[in-house]
């Protein structure tokens, strides 16, 4: 499998409006976060959803974000995280390094 | 799609509902109808996805989405995905509806007072 | 699409019970290779106890003294069904879908679990094809206990999260 990205490297969620059935969720658009786990390789739900089942699959990869960059107002501990699921055709690399 | 689904951080402080409901024959076999369908290992492979499930229950309007409950949204968004297929036919899905209907008023007027 | 294999489909379901989760668990307490196993590949390490977990992937997280877990699909109600059956009204609620993502902690103090200071809180939210189970810790006073015993302890909600495994009351 040829994953665009690696463990342990800093990504940021696309803040790509998204028609018909995404599952990144609104509030994690923009976000960044380090790659966690490659989950494998999957098809896209975009495409699962109107009946093409034999798509291309991609690599899905596990996104950990700190809680106090997801919120702006965000109460609890510093170290709290928030992890997950994004496909890769909605991550690109973040600059920034944590 | 206004995704009125994707939840995630929409509320802060409304406290969280614990009554749990006792499941109804009609809410598993509805959801065990959605196992089957989407069962990879099926007859000639799956009729339905769980990803055109989620489409379907997505496509419901606000409204709907807030005042069905959770089973009703399945069942609206199987008959959709099915008809959307040709698997269902939605004039003949009406008849049987209005069949059904019938048979339940006619019962009702026989057992009583209404 | 039989009658007969609806019905024989709801059986089914109503076999799967946290009960079968609440194995994998105890089965982790009590062998530690098993337990590496578990949480490097959770669908292969609980197909060795003989329970089907079909094409979604298992993704377990362990609960330790300095992170605790806790599990939410705000989009829609994913869960780890073939270890927990059928999910809580609860866990498929507005509430709960858009509060466990952005005040985890306010959430699991609604539901009576206050945290020791210095825990990690790390929110799993399952947008995907992973299901996750949260391996929760043993506590302290089940030493002298069976794994059976201690399976009889597990909690759908300490698996979920909300709550911890509490050792029996003398």
């Amino acid at each position: 499998m040829t994953a665009r990205f690696q463990l342990g490297e800093p990504v940021r969620v696309l803040d790509a409006g998204g028609s018909g059935h995404v599952r990144t969720p609104r509030y994690i658009r923009g976000k960044r976060g380090v790659v966690e786990r490659i989950c494998g390789e999957f098809r896209k739900p975009e495409e699962l959803a109107y009946g093409r089942y034999d798509g291309e699959r991609e690599p899905l990869y596990r996104v950990r974000f700190a809680q106090r960059e997801v919120w702006p107002d965000y109460a609890g501990a510093n170290d709290d995280t928030l992890d997950v699921e994004i496909y890769e055709h909605w991550l690109e690399r973040s600059e920034e390094r944590r | 799609m206004s995704g009125h689904h994707d939840l995630g951080g929409t509320r802060t402080h409304a406290p969280i509902p614990r009554a749990q409901h006792a499941f109804l024959p009609w809410e598993m076999r509805v959801d065990a109808l959605m196992q089957l369908l989407s069962d990879p290992q099926r007859p000639g492979g799956a009729l339905m996805s769980v990803d055109e499930l989620r489409r379907g229950i997505e496509s419901l309007s606000a409204d709907e989405y807030r005042s069905l409950g959770y089973y009703e949204r399945w069942l609206q968004s199987l008959i959709a995905i099915m008809t959307e297929k040709g698997v269902l036919d939605g004039a003949e899905l009406e008849r049987r509806f209005a069949e059904v209907e019938r048979a339940h008023e006619r019962e009702h007027a026989v057992g009583g007072a209404p | 699409m039989s009658d007969a294999a609806v019905s024989e489909r709801v059986e089914f379901m109503y076999a799967r019970t946290p009960a079968l989760g609440a194995r994998v668990v105890a089965r982790a307490w009590f062998d530690p290779a098993f337990k590496a196993r578990l949480l490097a590949d959770g669908s292969a390490a609980v197909r060795e106890l003989g329970i089907e977990v079909g094409v979604l992937k298992l993704v377990v997280v362990e609960n330790t003294a300095q992170v605790h877990n806790l599990i939410v699909c705000t989009l829609c109600s994913c869960y780890p069904r073939m270890l927990l059956g059928l999910p809580p009204d609860w866990y498929k609620s507005v509430e709960y879908r858009s509060r466990a993502v952005r005040e985890p902690r306010a959430v699991l103090a609604e539901f009576g679990l206050s945290l020791p200071a210095g825990v990690t809180v790390r929110v799993h939210d399952s947008t995907a094809d992973m299901r996750y189970l949260v391996l929760p810790m043993r506590p302290e006073g089940t030493a002298a206990l069976s794994e059976g015993e201690c399976a009889a302890l597990v909690t759908r909600d300490a698996m979920i999260g909300v709550a911890l495994v509490e050792a029996p009351k003398v």
